[in-house]
């Protein structure tokens, strides 16, 4: 994968903020610009909304896991390295960990039996169309696409879903053993395939 | 385990990041992270793969009490937002009641700003102590405040802003700051209270605002608000 090609999109997928100006923004942060945070969190709340919902499945829990995010980003802003680049990942990786730390008291027990019809909403929400996404995220998608499709549906629980590996068996109906070992190969398909 | 083996390396940082390492292991490889600059970039890696994945969700917009709370937390009050116009003129127009008296606003000179900012309200303690002046964005997308004068002391409260819609129950319209001036985003049922407002009013609630949703503290400012234009 080039690098050039991930930090230079040609386009954006409609509302992604503009990566440089988010990399600004934190090391404003990083300086103590309060008025930065605020600009941050216009720019990226929504988004982080969306995935801590899809992980907790209540707004309030979610809501809760966003005001710590954002405490963090702020205490944090000084370690985010912009040598890493894609400041976006960063904040994504912060929230999705929020989320599967706080998942275990918040998340209804119940809604596990509800998992297997999410599966139409994840390919409507269009993650795997590589039409959509250039560079960097249509490789993501390319190489999710060449995983067969019960391994892939195995990887989108435990990705937006923040399923774990026996939550992930009982809502495809497969040992605890098959799933494991179908998530190691795909990620390891994965990782040749991103990396050709 | 033989963390410098670099598929197994790889299979933990791609775990990890997918979520699927958990309880002691995920842990363990948290501490391995915050030791081993290569684990670390093997994990930044599988970070930005999975991240175009959440970028395709759609957005969802927080409730206002998100940015209350964290600005509370971090800094003991509201963050004033950038500020984007500048009054030259305006002129007093009416009101008051028991314990306030509100100057409404006529006539404002913008400096170049979207969506323009019309005047809405002024509130103070008395006439001739304005504290807040609002003014509106037109279309009604958000409420720009400003400190004009001094706030009263309420240590350990926060004064919240209410929209009195004629027939229902208060709605908040978020937070007055401290200090500074603020932008408040509104939501659609803000919209819709302040649209249908006569009145809106201040109270003193716990700090970072009511905790039930309708004003629960004394309020201090109750003032008419001109009809939309």
């Amino acid at each position: 994968m080039s690098r050039a090609q991930v930090e230079q999109p040609t386009h954006r997928p409609v509302n992604e903020p503009d990566g440089a100006e988010l990399e600004a923004l934190l090391s404003r942060c990083a300086a103590g610009d309060r008025s930065a945070l605020e600009t941050l969190y216009t720019r990226v709340a929504p988004i982080l909304l969306a995935v801590l919902m899809r992980i907790l499945r209540r707004r309030d829990a979610a809501e809760d896991a966003l005001q710590d995010v954002f405490v963090s980003v702020w205490q944090r802003a000084r370690q985010f390295d912009p040598i890493r680049g894609r400041a976006l990942a960063w904040l994504v990786s912060m929230a999705r960990y929020r989320a599967i730390d706080m998942q275990r008291a918040a998340r209804p027990a119940v809604a596990l039996n509800e998992v297997s019809a999410l599966e139409p909403q994840l390919q409507s929400e269009g993650p795997l169309d590589a039409s959509e996404m250039l560079g960097a995220g249509a490789l993501l998608v390319r190489c999710l696409e060449q995983i067969a499709a019960p391994q892939r549906h195995c990887l989108m629980l435990a990705y937006h879903e923040g399923l774990t590996h026996s939550e992930i068996a009982r809502a495809v109906n497969e040992p605890l053993g098959t799933v494991k070992s179908w998530v190691r190969r795909s990620l390891l398909a994965l990782r040749k395939c991103l990396e050709s | 385990m033989n963390y410098e083996d670099p598929e197994l390396l790889d299979r933990l940082a791609a775990e990890y990041a997918l979520g699927t390492l958990r309880g002691p292991a995920r842990r363990r490889f948290e501490r391995l992270c915050a030791r081993s600059e290569v684990a670390r970039h093997v994990l930044y890696r599988w970070e930005d793969h999975w991240s175009y994945l959440s970028r395709a969700l759609p957005a969802v917009q927080p409730s206002a009490r998100v940015w209350l709370n964290v600005s509370r937390q971090l800094f003991g009050e509201v963050v004033p937002a950038p500020r984007v116009s500048r009054w030259r003129t305006w002129q007093v127009a009416a009101a008051a009641s028991l314990v306030a008296i509100a100057l409404i606003v006529g006539l404002i000179m913008r400096q170049a700003a979207l969506p323009p900012l019309q005047p809405l309200v002024v509130l103070g303690t008395d006439s001739a102590h304005p504290v807040w002046r609002l003014e509106r964005r037109q279309p009604l997308t958000a409420l720009s405040i400003e400190v004009v004068g001094p706030v009263p002391p309420a240590a350990g409260k926060s004064y919240e802003l209410w929209a009195l819609p004629h027939g229902g129950a208060p709605v908040s319209l978020g937070l007055l700051p401290a200090a500074g001036n603020a932008e408040r985003k509104l939501s659609k049922s803000q919209r819709a209270a302040l649209l249908a407002a006569e009145k809106v009013a201040v109270s003193v609630e716990p700090l970072g605002g009511s905790p039930t949703g309708s004003p629960t503290g004394p309020i201090v400012i109750v003032t008419n608000v001109p009809a939309p234009g």
